[in-house]
């Protein structure tokens, strides 16, 4: 009989210590165990530089924003449910949006609103769509009005109207 | 078998299924001092029944409507199922589960998640599943949930089997342990009640003072998922005889696009549906920007939130003919003590804000 409980008890145990390998982290955005870092594996992830300072997708924010000095605006959101603020910053020339994680902000993405900055590609809001097509492929293309490409967690968009760019946005991968 | 050693199986039995029940009441989270949202869909089933009108939808319902001022000008009696980022399917299946408690007169949806057409579009993989959990780990166990959870889980919950964590939240959060706070002792048994009637009070006031940018969109049209189970919601409010209201509530960001106001008055028109964009009627509302928020013009703070249901009960009353309960001696008194625990809450939380 004292085998049996045993045998419970220890099935018991391995129930609850069941599917520690599986999903279900407790954080609500990207893992990043270092948060002076860059997020693991997102080294390389897209970036453009604006006035010397190089803004890069799962960068620590803090940096960067001291580098560029004082934004026109700034704004917060709240999220439904969970601590700490999504971020805008904007420059002028582009939005900067950050994520919290662990009491830190991380670079979220950016998007370009006039002409005066552009793409490491050479590409700025007003160029035409065969200059997209040539510096992102043919492949890039939605079949509609966008180009999108995605590398290393991060997404560019670059939406058409009428065969021009008029945006320009790169966010991390929601995926 | 000896019969002794039988009873001894089945009390060892007994005891580990115990012992797991405890385990897993202590592990999940208890959303009773933080992420409160959490707590909103189960605090439901202690009111089903005798609502005239049931609100569906994302925080612009549960922050944003007071049943209690409902109830106090216009004797409507209503409650709100909102929970945190619900989606669209979500809100699907809490309408039919909400029809097997009671038949509400009207169901009022914020038509904000139409968005969102899958559940990889709703955000990270990891918040996506964080808020799949405070909506659907609260609801009553049905084909509504189970459904629920089926179109709710994420490709990286399905990789791991996710509906066995639902059924069994011990496989979810059996590496909380680690993180054990002293909430989740205190409310190891019992939980507090957070929502007046799944509104959710705010009393802080955050002014709006900048424009909340948003990107420009690729494509800004609704997707199939979103108007199938639009499609499904009339369907459902029709076989019951249930008028669905639409609506957009007055919260100044995320950005409600022009193009999408225009996909839903069209759908409104093309199924015969009332649909307010309460963006349109601010001034109407009185809301003021500058006291009626917590943060900068996401939310309504409860004084906005009373000015806005003082405007939109005389919609229901006047243009939906939902009665006034205000005569009826029983519905009164249980509404007396609704409202005593609102106005508690509200002038402990104002004492809160103000220290």
């Amino acid at each position: 009989m004292k085998k049996i409980m045993i045998c419970l008890l220890a099935v018991c145990l391995l129930l609850s210590l069941a599917a520690c390998t599986t999903g279900g982290s407790e954080s609500s955005t990207p893992n990043n165990t270092n948060p002076d870092t860059t997020e693991p594996g997102h080294e390389n992830a897209f970036s453009f530089t604006y006035q010397g300072t190089e803004i890069r997708l799962y960068a620590p924010a803090e940096p960067i924003v001291a580098a560029l000095g004082e934004p026109k605006s700034y704004t917060e959101e709240t999220s439904c449910a969970f601590e700490g603020l999504d971020k805008t910053y904007y420059y002028g020339s582009f939005y900067l949006d950050t994520y919290p994680q662990d009491g830190k902000d991380f670079v979220y993405g950016f998007w370009f609103v006039d002409d005066s900055i552009q793409t490491n590609e050479g590409i700025r809001i007003g160029a035409s769509k065969a200059q997209v097509e040539s510096a992102y492929g043919a492949a890039a293309f939605n079949g509609a009005n966008a180009y999108v490409v995605k590398r290393d967690g991060g997404v560019l968009t670059v939406i058409l109207e009428n065969d021009v760019v008029s945006s320009i946005q790169y966010s991390i991968s929601l995926g | 078998m000896k019969k002794k050693s039988k009873i001894l199986l089945c009390a060892a039995v007994l005891v580990c299924l115990a012992l797991l029940w405890l385990l897993q009441a202590l592990l999940v989270p208890k959303y009773m001092t933080r992420s409160k949202e959490g707590a909103l869909i189960g605090e439901y089933y202690a009111n089903a029944g005798g609502n005239d009108v049931i609100f569906i939808g994302d925080c612009e319902v549960y922050e944003n409507f007071s049943p209690i001022t409902l109830w106090e000008q216009y004797g409507i009696t209503s409650y709100i199922r909102g929970s945190a980022q619900q989606t669209i399917w979500q809100s699907y299946y809490l309408m039919e589960e909400t029809f097997r408690y009671e038949t509400p007169r009207v169901m009022v949806f914020n038509v904000l998640s139409m968005k969102y057409d899958t559940p990889q579009s709703t955000g990270s993989s990891e918040q996506r599943e964080a808020y799949n959990r405070m909506t659907l780990d609260t609801m009553r166990w049905s084909s509504a949930k189970w459904n629920a959870i089926q179109a709710s889980m994420t490709q990286e919950e399905r990789s791991w089997e996710g509906e066995f964590s639902y059924l069994f939240p011990l496989l979810r959060y059996h590496s909380r342990w680690s993180q054990l706070e002293k909430e989740d002792f205190q409310y190891l048994l019992h939980r507090d009640v957070v929502s007046d009637n799944g509104y959710l009070m705010q009393t802080g006031v955050k002014p709006y003072t900048t424009p909340h940018a948003e990107r420009p969109l690729v494509d800004y049209t609704f997707g199939e998922n979103s108007y199938a189970y639009l499609d499904k919601m009339v369907q459902l409010c029709e076989s019951y005889g249930t008028q669905l209201v639409l609506i957009k509530a007055p919260s100044l960001y995320p950005t409600w696009w022009e193009q999408w106001d225009a996909q839903i008055q069209d759908y409104a028109d093309a199924h015969n549906l009332l649909y307010l964009n309460l963006l349109e009627y601010q001034e109407e509302i009185g809301l003021d920007w500058s006291a009626d928020t917590y943060d900068t013009g996401l939310h309504l703070n409860v004084y906005g939130a009373e000015k806005l249901s003082a405007f939109f009960g005389k919609i229901l009353s006047e243009q939906c003919g939902v009665p006034d309960h205000r005569g009826d001696a029983q519905i009164s008194a249980l509404w007396q003590n609704k409202a005593d625990t609102y106005y508690a809450r509200k002038e402990a939380m104002e004492a809160q804000t103000t220290n």
